[in-house]
């Protein structure tokens, strides 16, 4: 009876420990962002591949379905998007950028089915998630992965590497490895510009205030690689627009509740305030609720990252200041699109050069009531015939 | 010769023990009240006098409001010696259900009122099915409501699958700048809750019948009350409150997403233990949550008022909890959740 009590006790802590290093784990997670108007490269290419001597017009690379061997067509091919889970608005889209490519899969006969992974903000989990996936596909796969932390992405590679499918991973991973260290099955790494975004939406907020007065800064969670890149942004802006001064900043860690409850503690310090910066649009919602109760919604300006519905809504009836849309059916589309060239042979992943491994995705920025109306209006419609078309010219 | 009487002695000794054990817990009972006086004196001091301003009192009163309602929940859970992780998962669900079923931007049903009826009852429903699980399968409850935290998310993440809802409705788009007496909506319908959970734990049997589960089952047992009964009852209330806090973060955020319940189970834990109430069950009660709820509200508060740097806050903020925790809860050599 002891004996069973002591082993109860022993599962009990390790399940508690395991509980807490879950809740705990959040705080090392990253956040999936969105970018600037037209971003460069967020880095130079990695891996010390040169620049290949041949002649092929990569950016007009092009998938004919003539050329894929019908028994490709005939093999069920799994379809993936690797991701913290779709409550977020913007993961959602990446989800609907996998239905998209779905639809052209199905114009072409190719057989497939698809899946979601969800790791639920576990890296961990995520990995696992990605090495079941890859070896029930048996090779016959492939996926969209963001990487939780970017610590992981080498190991969502060789998991999906393991079995002999092919991967693309989106916004983290370590400057040091990249693509070009598993080939051919980690096809690419994209990501649009975070440094970019966060500038691109502080100028606008800068401007609308006419390039002076206080502002409150809402960062997303300390230490996220999205979060820094955005303030490191928002501090390029800050230099060059000396009378805007920072009142308050803290960090909000991307969600809507936190933010409220700063902005609102903040505005009774600072109730002149002119603008508020959010790294993201949960925040964003937040900061707004927070001016509603105060009466001050539409005279203060605020902006965000990822254009939610809502926040986009705002801007059209002149409640925000500015958004960026990285377009997450772009990135879960065209990453699935290129990873099918290779997985059908078309595309040798080996004579891809380097600046087509790793590359930026374009992104919108949204800073007026008529580009929020155009935004709202977006119809997604891509020509996955030509994969390289997501990626932004250097 | 005079001879000594041993037994007067003894019924002095236990007298004289049973004044201080009084003594004690009269003090254990004031240490909380203590700590939120010389909290408030000190955020007073530092922060200037706007600290107690109308508008930081009002912001206090905003901020507390769902916190209260969670922990008042958890109070009863607690006073029987279990607890209850749910809350993350059933706040966030209730919050997203009331979103999803009044005047919105993504969805077209408008129930109106009633979608606070859906809304608080499936959490009551998923409260009443932590409780049955706890009592007649005899999964403990750690485990049990454990599992119902991802059963609630999973039900609020297919209420919008990924495109939160935005509550359009204008009369609940007004609430969170409606007031009644200087004092926000949403704070009134928390005092309600918390005058109906004072109720049902001072002038009800089921009140009673919770301290009694929690000291000793055997004794109620012994008395013919049906302890299955009072601990299935206690996690349905527990439910009923989550949904309620679930529905006043949608109305305090304008928007329904499972994020609502974030991080809100271990805060309202600490609020429960900060106020006094014993996590071994059968000591503390609603009014000792809500002056730990207080406590922790005007520490968030106030040292976000101060500006201490973001790095450093959440560590400043877990020693205070510590200190507040060693200087006010009842502790013993029972401290086994059941």
């Amino acid at each position: 009876m002891k004996k069973r009590k002591v082993i109860a006790t022993i599962l009990a802590a390790s399940m508690l420990v395991g509980l807490l290093a879950a809740c705990g784990g959040g705080g090392g997670t990253t956040e999936s962002p969105a970018g600037g108007e037209s971003t460069p490269p967020a880095e130079e290419t990695t891996g010390g591949e040169e620049p290949s001597g041949d002649t092929t017009d990569w950016a007009n690379f092009t998938i004919d379905p003539a050329q894929i061997p019908q028994e490709k067509l005939d093999t069920t091919l799994h379809l993936a998007v690797s991701v913290r889970g779709l409550e977020n608005p913007y993961i959602a889209t990446i989800n609907d950028g996998m239905h998209l490519f779905s639809e052209y899969l199905d114009s072409i006969g190719q057989k497939y089915e698809m899946q979601v992974l969800d790791s639920q903000g576990d890296s961990a989990k995520e990995v696992d998630n990605m090495r079941q996936f890859a070896a029930m596909a048996n090779g016959n796969a492939i996926a969209y992965a963001d990487p939780n932390e970017d610590t992981i992405a080498y190991s969502l590679a060789e998991a999906m590497a393991e079995s002999g499918g092919y991967l693309g991973t989106a916004w983290n991973k370590p400057a040091d490895v990249g693509p070009a260290d598993l080939t051919p099955n980690w096809v690419i790494h994209t990501s649009p510009d975070n440094v970019v975004n966060g500038y691109n939406i502080a100028k606008a907020l800068f401007d609308s205030m006419g390039g002076s007065g206080q502002i409150f800064v809402v960062e997303g969670l300390l230490g996220n690689t999205a979060n820094n890149d955005r303030v490191a942004g928002l501090e390029q802006a800050l230099a060059e627009y000396p009378d805007i001064e920072v009142v308050a900043k803290d960090t909000g860690n991307w969600n809507t509740d936190e933010a409220l409850t700063l902005v609102e503690t903040w505005l009774t310090q600072f109730p002149d305030v002119g603008g508020i910066w959010c790294a993201n649009d949960n925040m964003v919602t937040g900061a707004m609720q927070a001016l509603d109760a105060a009466g001050l919604l539409g005279q203060v300006g605020v902006c965000g990252v990822d254009a939610n519905t809502d926040v986009v809504e705002a801007i059209a009836n002149g409640n925000a200041t500015a958004t960026v849309s990285s377009n997450g059916y772009l990135q879960g589309g065209y990453t699935l699109a290129i990873c099918y060239a290779a997985w059908t042979g078309l595309l040798d992943v080996e004579a891809l050069p380097a600046e087509y491994r790793e590359f930026a995705t374009p992104t919108v920025l949204i800073d007026s009531p008529e580009a929020a109306q155009e935004w709202q209006s977006y119809v997604p419609d891509f020509d996955f015939s030509r994969p390289f078309g997501c990626r932004v010219a250097e | 010769m005079m001879k000594l009487n041993p037994s007067a002695t003894l019924t002095e000794e236990f007298a004289e023990r049973i004044r201080s054990e009084n003594r004690s817990n009269r003090m254990m009972k004031l240490a909380p009240v203590l700590v939120l006086v010389a909290m408030l004196i000190v955020f007073l001091v530092t922060c200037g006098p706007s600290f107690l301003g109308p508008q930081n009192l009002v912001n206090i009163l905003n901020q507390m409001a769902l916190p209260l309602v969670v922990a008042l929940g958890l109070t009863f859970v607690i006073m029987l010696g279990s607890i209850d992780l749910s809350i993350d998962g059933s706040v966030g669900m209730a919050g997203s259900l009331f979103a999803c079923f009044v005047l919105n931007t993504e969805f077209s049903y408008n129930f109106g009122f009633f979608s606070v009826v859906i809304a608080v009852g499936v959490s009551m429903l998923c409260g009443l099915v932590i409780g049955l699980c706890h009592v007649y399968l005899k999964i403990p409850s750690f485990m049990a409501s454990f599992a119902f935290m991802y059963i609630c998310k999973g039900i609020g993440m297919v209420s919008y699958q990924g495109h939160p809802p935005t509550i359009k409705d204008p009369l609940i788009t007004a609430l969170p700048t409606t007031t009644f007496l200087f004092i926000p909506f949403i704070t009134w319908v928390a005092i309600i809750m918390f005058v109906l959970c004072f109720f049902i734990q001072e002038y009800t049997a089921f009140g009673r019948h919770i301290y009694a589960v929690g000291t000793n089952e055997s004794i109620p047992r012994s008395v013919g009350v049906s302890v299955e009964k009072v601990k299935i009852g206690v996690f349905t209330l527990a439910g009923f409150l989550f949904g309620v806090a679930g529905v006043i973060g949608a109305i305090r955020l304008g928007q329904g997403q499972i994020a609502i319940g974030d991080d809100k189970m271990f805060p309202a834990q600490a609020a429960v233990v900060v106020g006094g109430t014993s996590l071994a069950g059968g000591k503390g009660g609603v009014v000792n949550t809500i002056v730990g709820v207080l406590i922790m509200t005007v520490l968030d508060n106030g040292l976000l008022t101060l500006h201490v740097d973001p790095n450093i806050r959440t560590g400043v903020q877990g020693i205070i909890i510590l200190v507040a925790v060693i200087l006010t809860s009842a502790r013993g050599a029972k401290v086994i959740s059941k």
